[in-house]
């Protein structure tokens, strides 16, 4: 399945949010959808969950307009919250049951993920006694509960300790290997670089960067290299102005062109006591201050 | 239709739980209760008082120059004020002064002659009767009196004075004075269940918005399921909640019947006629429709909690405009004024005015016809209009919104 979003442009008012966005994600992979606040992140997400119509463009499904009444989507927002005075099978009962599941089948999911992820002492406790990790967890079940074919994670693992964030990864896993679209929104980079195979990177309402990630990163002029050494100061004094020292304390060399990659290599494999040394690829950190970065010149 | 089942489901069982919902209908229950037992309670009471009350009469002072006069004045005071222990004095008046202030006597009449006299209180309550019935019974004395002089015999002057004149008055179109009570009883029960309902249905999409619960439930359910499930319920509940009231407001008065003799009031609220009941029933549900929409639409725009109260002012002023010219022009007497016919055509007053009118002056059915298409069509209109404020309205965030910026979102939505 493939879950298309095409030339969607959205205004509120006189101020234009969305221009000519357009991006795909793939069943069974992790689609990273990136930008900075304000960028158009949830306003494409709205869009694309029927909260509101683009002004114009097309969500597509294999190609097709998507039918909602078919198409399960599960939310996790980024502005969380449920009703804190309500017992938690029930509001969790009630969610899954205005995604369209019996009561019987909602319960007997629901109780599913509440043990899958711990929570099942907690079914018939009023969800304003749990602690905050806690209360996500349980929103998180509103995503999953009703086997939704799409899943919407925005800031998925903000305010997890490393135990349930490993927890999430699990499930995350879990549900890609199913077959499912999962679509991240986050900020934490490295976990989009963990889970996301692709990635959209919105600037100020327009797709600044989309595509495979690896190929993104292959793309980048293969022109530098990143040296590991116990004598960088040598090194530093035979390469001159073209080595630099990192923060890390790696040493990175930029070459003339990409073709003396060999050479040099080899040049300082033979001469110097290398640990380690390779071509530098930009993490996704760097890739996403490039793109995303240039709103603040432009603002 | 589904979905709106469940929400509709979910939103009566909130009220169920609810503490204060179940505790104010309780408490209404437990106050008709006591209303409808007072008669038997009282009637109790005064069987065990019975034996001392004549002794705790209070005293009324008569006196008069003319011991004769004095001697009748006692006797039909005696026969007109019975609630007192009338009683001749010669005293000097500093003395029935005293008397008054002291607390020995409760007032005193004093004769200045057979057509004047002064009434003495300590103080004047604004429902004194005395001095009236005092002149009235001075008068007739003075009538008799003079009769028996010119001749007539004491009987036939007697028969003179009492003479009973039989009159009946035959209503062609509707007895205000029967229908006031329980159009006024309608009235109110509109004004409180709207306002109290109308705070509840805000409440229920605020608290929605603060906690965020929003930003899943707008994913998940349609607007339109929303706001009619959420306004629905509402309406059941209080329906479920007046039918508690009145239903035992009628169980116990049929208990108390017969303490309660025949209290006009009451027979008349019990005996409303069928089709009143029916237009009551119609203007009450599309009234309090078209306002709890209005209140639920209002609230989706607010952020905080706080400025709900702010936000439904205009409505509230809106409603209460109604209710007021309703209540003036029902105890003035005249429902049938210009500004009453006005508002028995627009949708938000007619509920109130146009129910007035009907039960208390006599309508054309094309009036009432034409009054009820236009509330029908303006509370779906309406339902459907909240439920796109609603759209729009629960995903602003921030400063309290602007009508203007209201208007622009829910015309671009």
């Amino acid at each position: 399945m493939i879950l298309e979003l095409r030339n969607i442009e959205k205004s509120f008012g006189e101020k234009k949010v969305l221009t000519g966005v357009s991006f795909k994600a793939e069943g069974g992979k992790a689609f990273g959808l990136l930008g900075r606040n304000g960028a158009g992140k949830t306003t494409s997400i709205r869009i694309l969950m029927d909260v509101f119509p683009a002004n114009s463009g097309e969500v597509l499904i294999d190609g097709q307009p998507i039918n909602y009444s078919k198409i399960g989507i599960g939310y996790l927002p980024e502005e969380r919250g449920l009703y804190p005075k309500k017992v938690i099978l029930d509001q969790l009962t009630y969610f899954a049951e205005l995604k369209g599941m019996s009561r019987k089948s909602a319960v007997q999911s629901i109780d599913y993920w509440l043990e899958r992820l711990g929570m099942i002492a907690y079914r018939n406790k009023r969800l304003d006694t749990l602690s905050k990790g806690n209360q996500q967890k349980i929103q998180l079940i509103t995503a999953l509960a009703h086997d939704p074919d799409i899943i919407i994670l925005d800031e998925p693992f903000s305010g997890l300790d490393p135990v349930n964030a490993m927890l999430l990864k699990d499930v995350v896993k879990e549900q890609i290997s199913k077959g499912k679209i999962v679509l991240f929104s986050s900020h934490q980079m490295s976990y989009i670089e963990e889970f996301c195979d692709s990635i959209a990177i919105l600037n100020n309402g327009i797709v600044a960067l989309h595509g495979d990630l690896r190929d993104i990163k292959r793309d980048y002029p293969r022109d530098r290299l990143v040296v590991r050494t116990e004598t960088p100061d040598a090194i530093i004094s035979d390469f001159g102005s073209s080595c630099t020292l990192m923060e890390n304390g790696d040493l990175m060399i930029h070459l003339a062109s990409p073709s003396e990659k060999k050479a040099t290599m080899t040049r300082l494999i033979e001469n110097y006591d290398i640990d380690e040394v390779k071509v530098f690829e930009p993490s996704l950190n760097d890739i996403f201050v490039e793109y995303a970065g240039d709103a603040v010149k432009e603002d | 239709m589904k979905q709106f089942g469940k929400i509709l489901k979910f939103e009566l069982k909130n009220y169920a739980k609810n503490k204060a919902f179940v505790g104010i209908t309780i408490f209404l229950m437990v106050v008709i209760a006591i209303v409808m037992f007072f008669p038997r309670i009282t009637v109790l009471f005064k069987a065990n008082d019975n034996s001392d009350t004549s002794a705790d009469l209070s005293v009324m002072l008569v006196k008069a120059d003319n011991p004769a006069q004095a001697d009748m004045v006692r006797e039909t005071f005696a026969a007109s004020f019975t609630d007192y222990d009338v009683q001749i004095t010669d005293e000097e008046i500093s003395v029935i002064k005293n008397k008054i202030t002291a607390g020995d006597a409760e007032c005193a009449f004093v004769m200045n002659g057979a057509t004047s006299y002064t009434y003495y209180v300590d103080n004047l309550s604004m429902y004194d009767m005395n001095p009236d019935i005092a002149t009235g019974v001075l008068q007739q004395i003075y009538q008799m009196n003079a009769m028996i002089s010119g001749g007539m015999s004491l009987e036939d002057a007697a028969g003179v004075m009492s003479i009973q004149i039989d009159g009946e008055v035959e209503s062609l179109g509707k007895n205000q004075a029967q229908n006031f009570f329980y159009t006024y009883i309608m009235v109110f029960a509109l004004y409180m269940v709207i306002l109290l309902y109308g705070q509840m249905v805000a409440m229920s999409v605020a608290t929605e918005k603060s906690s965020r619960a929003m930003e899943l439930l707008i994913t998940s359910a349609k607007p339109i399921n929303m706001m009619f499930g959420k306004v629905l319920a509402a309406c059941i509940a209080g329906l479920i909640q007046l039918v508690a009231v009145f239903g035992s407001a009628l169980v116990f008065y049929n208990i108390n019947n017969s303490y309660w003799g025949n209290n006009e009031i009451i027979d008349s609220i019990f005996n409303i006629p069928p089709e009143l009941f029916a237009y009551m029933l119609v203007f009450f549900l599309l009234g309090f429709l078209i306002y709890a929409f209005l209140y639920g639409a209002i609230s989706s725009t607010v952020s905080k909690l706080e400025d709900i109260n702010t936000a439904v002012q205009p409505v509230t002023f809106l409603f209460l405009f109604g209710f007021m010219v309703v209540i003036f022009s029902m105890t003035g007497g005249s429902v049938d004024n210009v500004l009453m016919t006005v508002c028995s055509y627009i949708p938000f007053t007619s509920p109130m005015a146009m129910f007035t009118r009907i039960a208390m002056s006599t309508v054309p059915w094309y009036e009432i016809a034409i009054s009820i298409s236009i509330l029908v069509a303006s509370t779906f209109g309406i339902g459907v209009l909240s439920a796109k404020i609603y759209r729009a309205g629960v995903l602003m965030y921030g400063t309290s919104p602007k009508i203007k910026n209201i208007i622009k979102a829910v015309w671009k939505a």
